[in-house]
């Protein structure tokens, strides 16, 4: 088995007060159209103020999220930088796509077309970073910052000297996925405000959101950093025995399910998915605290960066912001498990170890 | 000394037909498969010449028992489950059911060649019909979980899109993950169906060829873009033996490094591909003399066909012969890793380096030029295999004889 990798840091830009704050998710950010939008952060001090302009609104998002996350690690050049999305720069592709129809490919501007590139975030980061090292985009719907993650642990495991990789995700909402998704369903027809979202889980549907998260894992502990133990990837068929699963991933770590003292779930409001939750709650000792998120960020691909974000600030502000809780408990909170499912029929599990 | 990764089954598609023995056929008889598309649907058909599947999406849906029409598979899956069809048929499927597996599947825009032709319905409000079975083929990782769909499988799944490196960094990802023992064996490639999108997207960059491209020429003028998908099984050389399974080849040494120099440029010096070529070199425990053949990325662009020819002379001198493929293929993008991997395999199986099409003039920068008619019984030891793609994404991939 792989050995551990360490985060020394974490940044989240999400339609929550997550970038740079003296509050941890407070106040808390609401909708009542059934869309959250991420708060965006002022760029210029991470990207050159003349690409700015050109920029969309994803790839800023993705190259300062990624900049301030190695600001907070102390590091100015990583060794590899890996990153996931779901769904790419939507907006360049959405851009270039419709005045290609409307042009009749004719005059094109070529800008969008290479922003809508999935990797752009990437060669970006590598840019500003002169970061010539591994370099890596994965973008399998609800595992993509999964395998990026997975991706890190084997590099950062490939080497014994002390390495940082660069990790993070990022998706982005724009009016049109929203249409577009709508006809398959994803969203609630009747909306609640998004505070309300965990407890309206009787109709199908739920809220749409983005947001990017990233992170400097190394695979040196340091004092007080966070170290994922492991993760799982798994597909799931309609019958599938999630708990019993979810126990197979923790054995093989050495830890029960009985020992978790914090569970990070990815519960979206949407009805047809809350049997899966449920089994694995009930499995908890009665003083695990169950924390939920997906009514603060909406429903991403990658929503579970906004998890392991969260996971890493528990430490931080050593309290646990009310809106997070489903159920309060009394345990430390040394062992987290991120328990994600997303929409397409993929789950994901996140083992984290607070030291 | 540490098991080897080894090749096992492949399986390609692209413009030069359907298998190894028609890529083998066109290859050694210098037989292009560029062509006005007969059936991208883009006003510029008429103007350039592109390196489009001979099938329609009909002919591909027939051979594979699905009904024609529309029938939820994008072109881009089709291609897909055509090269994958034909890697499963060399092995026994009971392989892929007892141990575990992975499919790592590359690819740059998704179904964008379904979904151009039906965006505005898909925006439109109220709008309901056909097209709905097919909004989920707009992102990339549609064609890898069809494929896992169609044929059954239960495998550890990852999609790569690093633009025209995506497919052999899937190789990598393969690779790695059999060595840190995540999986026994993995399934790895990539695919790419030409769409509007994609062509207007490299017209507006103005770096498209109406004519054949003429890769390494001083009077190169771009690239022509094509389609197809290629894929690669992997596995230890002693999972291999054991079952007493054929080595295509070693896959002995590979590197991905990233130029840091521009979003679309690589460095004109070409540091990055230096690197990176060198880097997949040192993982191999090979000497730049060692290397009996470059497959070079050769893109026809004036960017990178500088970068790359100077780094080739600075890493190998003027002994390694070396040949861009893409005047046969067109320029495959995220399957362009694999299909010429399983080129650079075909050239150790009969000993053969390909002609690079086209080629007539010297490049001024360049002391060195490319290999231009079929080069035969030429004993091949090792090949290297270059990709690289926007975003500064290099990737060299090392194949070997034994």
């Amino acid at each position: 088995m792989m050995n551990p990798v360490f985060i020394l840091s974490a940044c989240a830009i999400s339609p929550q007060l997550s970038f740079d704050v003296d509050k941890f998710l407070n106040p808390i950010i609401t909708t009542d159209d059934g869309k959250l939008f991420a708060a965006e952060p002022d760029y210029r001090q991470f990207i050159n103020p003349v690409a700015i302009r050109r920029m969309s609104r994803q790839l800023k998002m993705g190259i300062a999220c990624g900049m301030r996350a190695l600001q907070l690690a102390d590091v100015s050049m990583p060794d590899s930088i890996i990153t996931g999305t779901g769904l790419g720069s939507m907006t360049d592709m959405e851009h270039f796509l419709k005045d290609m129809i409307t042009l009749e490919e004719e005059a094109l501007n070529p800008t969008f077309f290479i922003q809508s590139t999935y990797n752009s975030v990437n060669g970006w980061l590598a840019l500003q970073t002169k970061s010539t090292g591994y370099n890596q985009t994965y973008v399998h719907r609800g595992f993509s910052i999964e395998l990026s993650l997975l991706d890190a642990q084997m590099f950062l495991n490939e080497t014994p000297t002390s390495k940082i990789a660069l990790v993070g995700s990022f998706d982005e909402l724009t009016n049109d996925y929203f249409v577009v998704k709508s006809k398959c369903d994803y969203w609630k027809e009747s909306v609640p405000n998004s505070l309300k979202l965990l407890s309206y889980n009787h109709t199908d549907g739920t809220i749409a959101g983005e947001g990017a998260a990233f992170f400097a894992l190394t695979n040196k502990p340091k004092p007080l950093s966070c170290a994922l133990l492991g993760l799982k990837l798994l597909n799931l068929p309609s019958s599938y025995d999630f708990t019993q699963e979810i126990q197979e991933f923790l054995s093989q770590h050495g830890v029960d399910l009985k020992d978790i003292d914090v569970a990070i779930l990815g519960k979206n409001g949407d009805a047809s998915f809350e049997y899966l939750y449920d089994p694995v709650v009930a499995a908890f000792d009665v003083e695990t605290n169950v924390l939920a998120f997906k009514h603060l960020t909406g429903e991403y691909p990658t929503a579970s960066g906004f998890a392991l974000w969260i996971a890493v600030q528990l430490r931080h502000w050593n309290q646990i912001p009310e809106p997070l809780i489903l159920k309060s408990g009394t345990r430390p909170k040394r062992n987290i498990l991120v328990i994600n499912h997303y929409i397409l029929h993929t789950a994901s599990l996140m083992l984290l170890h607070q030291q | 000394m540490a098991d080897r990764i080894v090749v096992t089954a492949l399986g390609i598609l692209s413009a030069l037909g359907q298998g190894l023995p028609d890529h083998a056929q066109a290859l050694q008889n210098n037989i292009h498969g560029l062509d006005h598309p007969q059936f991208l649907k883009t006003i510029h058909a008429p103007e350039f010449i592109m390196g489009e599947v001979k099938k329609s999406n009909d002919e591909l849906a027939t051979a594979l028992h699905l009904p024609v029409g529309d029938n939820g598979y994008t072109r881009t899956t089709l291609l897909a489950l055509t090269a994958m069809q034909q890697l499963l048929d060399q092995i026994e499927t009971s392989l892929l059911q007892k141990e575990t597996f992975a499919f790592i599947n590359a690819n740059t825009v998704g179904g964008m060649c379904s979904v151009e032709d039906m965006y505005f319905d898909f925006i439109s409000e109220k709008k309901e019909g056909y097209f709905v079975k097919y909004i989920d083929t707009l992102d990339c990782a549609e064609s890898t979980e069809n494929v896992v769909r169609y044929f059954g499988l239960k495998p550890h799944v990852a999609t790569i899109s690093t633009a025209c490196s995506s497919s052999a960094n899937a190789l990598i990802l393969g690779a790695r993950m059999i060595k840190h023992g995540l999986v026994e064996r993995a399934i790895c490639g990539g695919c790419d169906a030409m769409s509007r999108f994609t062509v207007n997207g490299f017209l507006s960059l103005k770096n498209v060829d109406k004519f054949p491209c003429k890769p390494f020429d001083q009077n190169r003028n771009g690239l022509n873009l094509g389609e197809g998908a290629g894929y690669l099984l992997l596995e230890k050389e002693s999972d291999a033996k054991a079952r007493g399974a054929t080595i295509l080849a070693y896959f002995s040494g590979y590197a991905n490094s990233n130029d840091a120099y521009h979003p679309t440029a690589p460095s004109p010096d070409g540091e990055g591909a230096f690197r990176t070529m060198k880097q997949a070199l040192d993982a191999a425990h090979l000497q730049a003399n060692e290397i009996s053949y470059i497959n070079a990325h050769g893109t026809a662009t004036a960017n990178n066909d500088a970068a790359e020819g100077k780094a080739i002379q600075r890493l190998f001198g003027n002994t390694v012969p070396f040949s861009s493929t893409k005047p046969f293929t067109g320029h495959t993008l995220a399957a362009a890793g694999s299909i010429e991997a399983v080129f650079s395999i075909l050239a150790m199986q009969q000993q053969i380096i390909f002609p690079n099409l086209n080629f007539e003039t010297q490049m001024e920068e360049l002391e060195i030029s490319p290999v231009t008619c079929l080069q035969t019984n030429i004993p091949i030891h090792h090949v290297i295999s270059n990709s690289f793609g926007f975003g500064g994404n290099n990737v060299s991939l090392i194949f070997s004889k034994g």
